[in-house]
């Protein structure tokens, strides 16, 4: 009988590009963002939910939608944590560093919310209902990325 | 509602965080070796084979081409199911429409994942790289933010979260197959253990474990005569949500999937009062808090009294509903398979088989499962046919 230290694994490390498509409701949204700092989201003109991020149909009830809306730039925090666990990084490839605020933001007019880093990784200065507003990168190149994180203002 | 379909064997591998005896084709055969065995068929009696796996967590293309050989599915009928967490879940309920359809008299569901291969939490940060990919980490990191909902929310406190967490490793010690086996754990313990993401302790989360499960689904007319007392499937819902997980109010406490698949599946069984009529719930809880949501979702209590459960110890072993006696996926994560599991612990305790953690005369079993922000999947076993 082998021992279980005795079993050999094969390492692999791969480095890789992917490009995925924005199509025409994200490379608009992120247009707004990078030429105009502004933000926006799409209103089904049938319930009326404002949706962020913007989508060509609505879920709920298979509505067009073409109605674009400037929401925040502020909004509230509905969700938050602090990450310790260095988890590996799915944009950039490598560990991401902590530890990192993080919470879900419902910017102002919008029905649903937007998952983003938070300017501040001390659990005891976060809470749910505080306002927060984003921090836009100086050059911007047109991805979700153009804003850095959501300044918390308490 | 097709033919009636019963599950007449079950099998699983030893489960851990690192199987490096085995490959991934060699820990699906010793599941699926495990069921036939369980249910004195042979490979040959299986007409239809389904296989549940996340190949992306360990970066292995057809995972149904390289197992193929390890289930027994080589010229037949062969499917692959991959929908995240409820790929196991999903993949039984594949493998009881298939039964029930009336083209296959039998079918083998085989889960798996082998964890320690590949880098699942990567795999599971690969959501959409056009929103939210840049901040995701992982289950840890949305179930964190849905958390700090839940305890806004409700009269919940840490404690009754790590409740959860003994709970889980203290029944896993009646279980051979178990990952995590913690007699001696307490609370203290749970609440001592580093956070890995606010307000999750590590010891409240799920492990990564590989590991293989396997679950044979029979006709009636069959099934009587391969089983002396089958689990038969009396509903099998799944829900599917909105995909992102700002797009999901207050996600824990309105988790409107597993609400409307269990509602859907009561109302087929005819149950009213879940906590009194079911004999075992099988749940398919990530992390201690998930379990709690769970319970109100389920209908197990009234809104907002799911920590009064665990204190009250009432889905304990002993208590008037046991949750998970196989320790849950607290306990055994091999994510692909999870929901199997869950499958397989359900039947396992209408079979009579459950060892030292069988709950006696168990007649009706609940199982869910649970993928991605909120997919659900629920289904529910019986000792009779309907």
């Amino acid at each position: 009988m082998m021992h279980e230290d005795e079993f050999l694994r094969v390492p692999i490390t791969m480095d890789l590009t992917f490009r995925y498509a924005a199509g025409r409701y994200f490379t608009h949204f992120f247009r707004e963002i990078k030429d105009n700092k502004r933000i926006l989201g799409v209103r089904c003109a049938k319930c009326r939910k404002v949706y962020l991020p913007p989508r060509p149909f609505c879920g709920e009830c298979h509505s067009r939608m073409e109605d674009w809306i400037e929401v925040g730039p502020e909004g509230t925090l509905v969700g938050f944590t602090v990450v310790y666990f260095s988890f590996h990084d799915a944009s950039l490839g490598g560990v991401r560093p902590t530890p990192f605020g993080a919470g879900l933001i419902q910017l102002d007019g919008a029905d649903t919310s937007l998952n983003h880093y938070l300017g501040e990784s001390n659990v005891a200065n976060l809470r749910i209902g505080m306002r927060v507003r984003p921090i836009f990168k100086e050059k911007r190149e047109g991805n979700i990325s153009d804003i850095l994180y959501f300044e918390v203002l308490g | 509602m097709g033919r009636s379909v019963a599950i007449v064997g079950t099998g699983q591998t030893v489960h851990r965080s690192r199987r490096d005896d085995v490959s991934m084709m060699e820990l699906v055969r010793e599941a699926a070796t495990s069921a036939l065995a369980d249910a004195e068929m042979r490979a040959s009696d299986i007409d239809a084979v389904i296989l549940a796996n996340m190949e992306l967590f360990e970066g292995r293309a057809l995972p149904e081409m390289w197992c193929a050989m390890g289930a027994g599915a080589l010229y037949k009928h062969t499917l692959k199911i991959a929908t995240g967490g409820t790929s196991g879940t999903s993949g039984a309920i594949a493998g009881f429409h298939h039964v029930a359809s009336g083209l296959f008299d039998t079918a083998m569901v085989i889960g798996f994942e082998k964890q320690s291969d590949g880098q699942t939490t990567a795999g599971m940060a690969l959501t959409d790289p056009m929103w939210d990919r840049h901040v995701a980490s992982a289950a840890i990191g949305n179930f964190a933010v849905s958390i700090s909902q839940y305890l806004a929310a409700r009269d919940v406190d840490e404690r009754h979260s790590a409740m959860v967490a003994v709970k889980a490793r203290r029944n896993a010690c009646n279980n051979p197959c178990a990952h995590l086996q913690m007699p001696d754990l307490t609370v203290e313990d749970v609440l001592a253990s580093p956070y890995l993401a606010y307000p999750i302790h590590r010891l409240e989360m799920c492990p990564t474990t590989d590991g293989a499960c396997a679950v044979i689904f029979a006709c009636e007319g069959k099934a009587e005569k391969l089983c002396s007392r089958p689990a038969w499937v009396r509903a099998a819902v799944t829900r599917h949500d909105l995909p992102y997980l700002g797009d999901l109010k207050d996600r824990l406490l309105t988790m409107r999937t597993l609400r409307d698949a269990a509602r859907k599946a009561y109302e087929i069984v005819g149950i009213r009062e879940p906590i009194k009529e079911l004999d075992v719930a099988e749940i398919y809880e990530p992390v201690t808090y998930a379990e709690l949501a769970w319970y109100e979702c389920l209908g197990f209590c009234k809104e907002g009294d799911a920590w009064r459960l665990i204190e009250d110890g009432l889905t304990q072993m002993d208590g008037v509903l046991p949750v998970n006696p196989s320790g849950g996926v607290l306990s055994t994560n091999p994510i692909g398979a999870s929901g199997t599991i869950r499958t397989a612990e359900a039947a396992l305790q209408i079979h009579g088989k459950g060892g030292r953690r069988q709950v006696p005369d168990v007649n009706l079993a609940l199982v869910t499962g649970y993928g991605v922000y909120s997919w659900s999947d629920v289904m529910i076993l019986s000792s009779s046919k309907g």
